[in-house]
């Protein structure tokens, strides 16, 4: 079946496509060039209409323990938000943490055709991928969680080399079904069980010895040898202390070129200035954004309201529990591998501190210069459910929204802030960049993110509205491989999307010391610990799709 | 006007959503639009007139006879106005109640006053488990009002309540008063296992000596004026709460649940 797209206007940052009005074909899932003499079966007259490939979000927390936990933590918030069955969609609840389908239907009917979870713990990375099996429409994938394990620690500890780490990290990758490595306060969940409530960049493990900075040095190291697209994506130190500006500069400096990924930077960039000894930082990271092209970030966007923040950062999570709203919290140990904190939040705009989250997080967004190495997220859940992105989006391309809203806001924190005097609005050709293209090229993912002959047709369509929100609310079409899932905003037919991965190449004798291990620390085996490709697709709906790792061809 | 009467024709197979009958919610209705309103019913929906036979006009004053134990939802969040029952009523009656009367002549199921606000419900028969408590995962039960029962309650009766009173004849079950933050619980009957647990503030007030958990603290024989006050403001109902001779004065105190907070007390007379 042969189905053209005609006469749309396309942004397709990947192929520098900017708003020219061109026809796309698709056959078979996939775009296609003009054929010659086909016939086509179908077409959609999309003049006037906005065309962009499917968002990706490249760091939502939606698949792995801690989700089931906030589920659990919070029967409100599915209580008061229940999503009825329909002839093609199944029936769920939820508003921050909502559940699978929902969340995949929703993710569809904003344009969104794949997700990314930020935090598989390597130890629970099949539950992880069976609860993102549920998930209908989106492709996903997931970052695995290394850095506060206790295997590393030791091996760091030993003084063991690249070589053998690099191992360990292939490994567990192919183990654990990845297509990234993420590291969440390098060393600091590990160091929480040895009762150390905080540890800074350069300061020790209690136990081990080993600082945050050797943790992300030989992990970046061993990504970038290994040959993994994505760079290590770091949830840096002292998340949401004040002061904690200083560290996310110093791990920036520290990593010495390496690439990174810098992520929710948002809850790393705060000063310690005014009468309430908490300020933006955001201008002193873009600058080092901008200065240092190794590094990406995406935002962690705060925006108002109630929410749930879900993490494995126990450390920064105990710390926070005061916070909780409701007054309710979990923390927790897992095992070896990390840890988990589950922490409602109330985001509120006459707060001092959540206005200036909030304005920090924009300042960001309209400091750093380069759309391709800051991306849209909102850290789903802990800043905002992924459902506000396109009051998000509208907050960066209208700037006298921007400030209208702003001038809500508590007044000492719009005194703070230098968020009025911004001139800058994003087009939609950088909205495009953050949310398609550049997301495809930061996870290596081929054939998706573009909008050019041989991808994947994730394509949607958008009527251009000047309000923004408005507009990216309700996406007239979307296509996910090829197949119309979505119409006017509403799921008119589902599909199961694919898993995608990386296959790093190991040393089999890394699994020598490893089984030892298991057998003496962990509560399950090795040969149970390693996830089969069978476990993923043998039910007949899921799939796996292999990315070509850096150097390969693809 | 005569009281909107809603007389039940059969049982139900499966249980019935019941909250959309309720005062304010049926100001501006004819008996026609009542009786066409739908009502959840596992997965079918219901007409009320298919259920019911409906008779009478004051939407302010409604009557359901011949109920069952598997109508749920009965004057769920009733703001002003009067619902009487006859016969039993399902689980949730009286669910977050803000203002005006239920009374009901037999039993009622779990979570009856299940956070509610205001007014007063008065059940002849008995109450089953988390009378007045908070819905699960929710900090806080009952925050104001009063509920009379004259029957036994079930287990959890209190749970994370805030305010009001509940005023119970009969014997209550296990972790009666379990998580509460404040409000007053008076049992005239005995009480189970594990009374007050994990209580931050709050009173409980017993007519008999109960098995007390080792988190809670003797404070010794008092004589305490607010008491005589206490159940002076009973006087107008219609229990044996208003009956003077059961009034005291003269009670033993015991402080807790020290697990917690520590800060709520246990009476019992002397």
């Amino acid at each position: 079946m042969l189905i053209k797209l005609t006469g749309g206007t396309v942004y397709d940052p990947a192929s520098g496509i900017d708003g020219q009005q061109q026809d796309i074909y698709i056959k078979d899932g996939r775009i296609v060039a003009m054929p010659t003499d086909a016939v086509v079966d179908k077409e959609y007259d999309l003049k006037g209409k906005v065309v962009m490939s499917g968002a990706i979000d490249m760091h939502t927390h939606i698949g792995g323990g801690k989700g089931n936990i906030a589920r659990t933590l919070l029967p409100e918030d599915h209580r008061q938000d229940p999503v009825h069955r329909s002839d093609i969609t199944r029936s769920g609840c939820g508003h921050a943490m909502p559940s699978t389908f929902v969340t995949g239907y929703r993710y569809a009917e904003m344009g969104y055709t794949a997700g990314f979870e930020p935090a598989v713990l390597p130890i629970n990375a099949r539950q992880a991928h069976m609860e993102m099996a549920d998930i209908p429409i989106l492709d996903k994938g997931g970052y695995v969680m290394l850095g506060s394990d206790d295997y590393l620690l030791r091996m760091l500890t030993a003084k063991k080399d690249q070589k053998a780490i690099n191992d360990y990290v292939a490994w567990t990758m192919q183990s654990a079904k990845a297509i990234g490595v993420k590291v969440v306060n390098p060393g600091g969940i590990n160091a929480f069980k040895f009762n150390q409530r905080k540890l800074d960049l350069d300061e020790q493990n209690s136990h081990y010895g080993v600082t945050p900075r050797d943790i992300l040095q030989v992990l970046a190291t061993a990504v970038k040898e290994i040959g993994v697209s994505h760079p290590l994506h770091v949830h840096g130190c002292n998340l949401g202390v004040p002061g904690n500006v200083q560290t996310t500069l110093d791990t920036i400096q520290g990593i010495g070129g390496l690439p990174m990924h810098l992520t929710h930077i948002q809850f790393h960039s705060y000063g310690t200035e005014g009468d309430f000894k908490f300020s933006s930082g955001a201008a002193q990271i873009a600058e080092a954004i901008n200065r240092n092209k190794n590094i990406t970030i995406d935002v962690g966007q705060i925006l108002f309201g109630q929410t749930v923040t879900a993490s494995g950062d126990s450390m920064r999570q105990h710390a926070n529990h005061k916070h909780a709203s409701p007054n309710k919290w979990v923390t927790m140990d897992i095992e070896c591998d990390a840890g988990c904190g589950v922490v409602p939040f109330k985001y509120k705009d006459q707060n001092f501190v959540n206005a200036l989250q909030w304005a920090i997080g924009l300042e960001t967004f309209l400091l750093v210069n380069d759309p391709w190495r800051i991306f849209l997220t909102t850290d789903h859940p802990n800043g905002a459910p992924f459902t506000s992105y396109p009051h998000l989006i509208r907050l960066l391309m209208d700037r006298s929204f921007r400030n209208d809203v702003l001038s809500t806001i508590h007044p000492e924190a719009q005194k703070m802030t230098s968020l009025a005097s911004i001139e800058r609005e994003y087009t939609l050709q950088e909205i495009a960049i953050m949310t398609r293209a550049g997301a495809a090229r930061l996870i290596g993912l081929k054939d998706r993110g573009g909008l050019s002959a041989g991808n994947w047709a994730d394509i949607t369509v958008y009527t251009d509205n000047t309000d923004r929100q408005k507009m990216f609310e309700k996406p007239d079409y979307v296509f996910k491989d090829g197949q119309l899932v979505v119409v006017d905003g509403k799921v008119v037919s589902t599909k199961w999307g694919t898993t995608h991965v990386v296959r790093p190449d190991y040393d089999p004798s890394v699994e020598k010391g490893l089984k030892d291990y298991f057998d003496r620390y962990l509560t399950m085996k090795l040969g149970n610990f390693k996830i089969s490709d069978d476990e993923i697709t043998e039910d007949g709906r899921g799939s796996i799709t292999v990315h070509p790792l850096k150097g390969e061809v693809a | 006007m005569s009281a909107l009467t809603f007389t039940l024709k059969y049982k139900p197979a499966q249980r019935v959503d019941l909250s959309p009958l309720v005062c304010h919610q049926l100001a501006d209705l004819s008996l026609a639009d009542i009786g066409a309103i739908l009502l959840q019913s596992g997965k079918l929906k219901l007409r009320v007139d298919e259920l019911f036979t409906i008779e009478g006009s004051d939407t302010q004053d409604i009557v359901i006879n011949n109920s069952t134990d598997n109508l749920d939802f009965i004057g769920k969040e009733l703001d002003g106005g009067r619902i009487s029952v006859n016969g039993d009523a399902g689980a949730y009656l009286a669910f977050g109640l803000k203002s005006g009367e239920i009374k009901v002549s037999g039993n009622v199921g779990l979570y009856a006053a299940c956070e509610m606000k205001k007014g007063y419900l008065e059940v002849s028969g008995n109450a089953g488990d988390f009378l007045g408590a908070a819905l699960p995962g929710n900090k806080m039960g009952m925050k104001g009002g009063t509920i009379l029962v004259k029957g036994n309650v079930g287990e959890r009766a209190g749970d994370h309540m805030r305010r009001g009173n509940i005023l119970i004849e009969g014997n209550a079950g296990d972790y009666c008063g379990s998580r509460m933050t404040a409000g007053t619980i008076a049992v005239m009957g005995r009480t189970g296992r594990y009374l007050g647990y994990a209580m931050r503030r709050g009173t409980l007030l017993l007519w008999n000596q109960p098995t007390l958990s080792a988190s809670f603290n003797d404070c010794g024989a008092h004589t305490l004026a607010f008491l005589p006050i206490l159940f002076a403001s009973f006087k107008s109902l219609n229990s044996r709460f208003a009956d003077a001779s059961i009034a005291f004065n003269r009670v033993q105190r015991y402080a807790g649940d020290m697990s917690e907070m520590g800060r709520g007390e246990v009476l019992v007379k002397l």
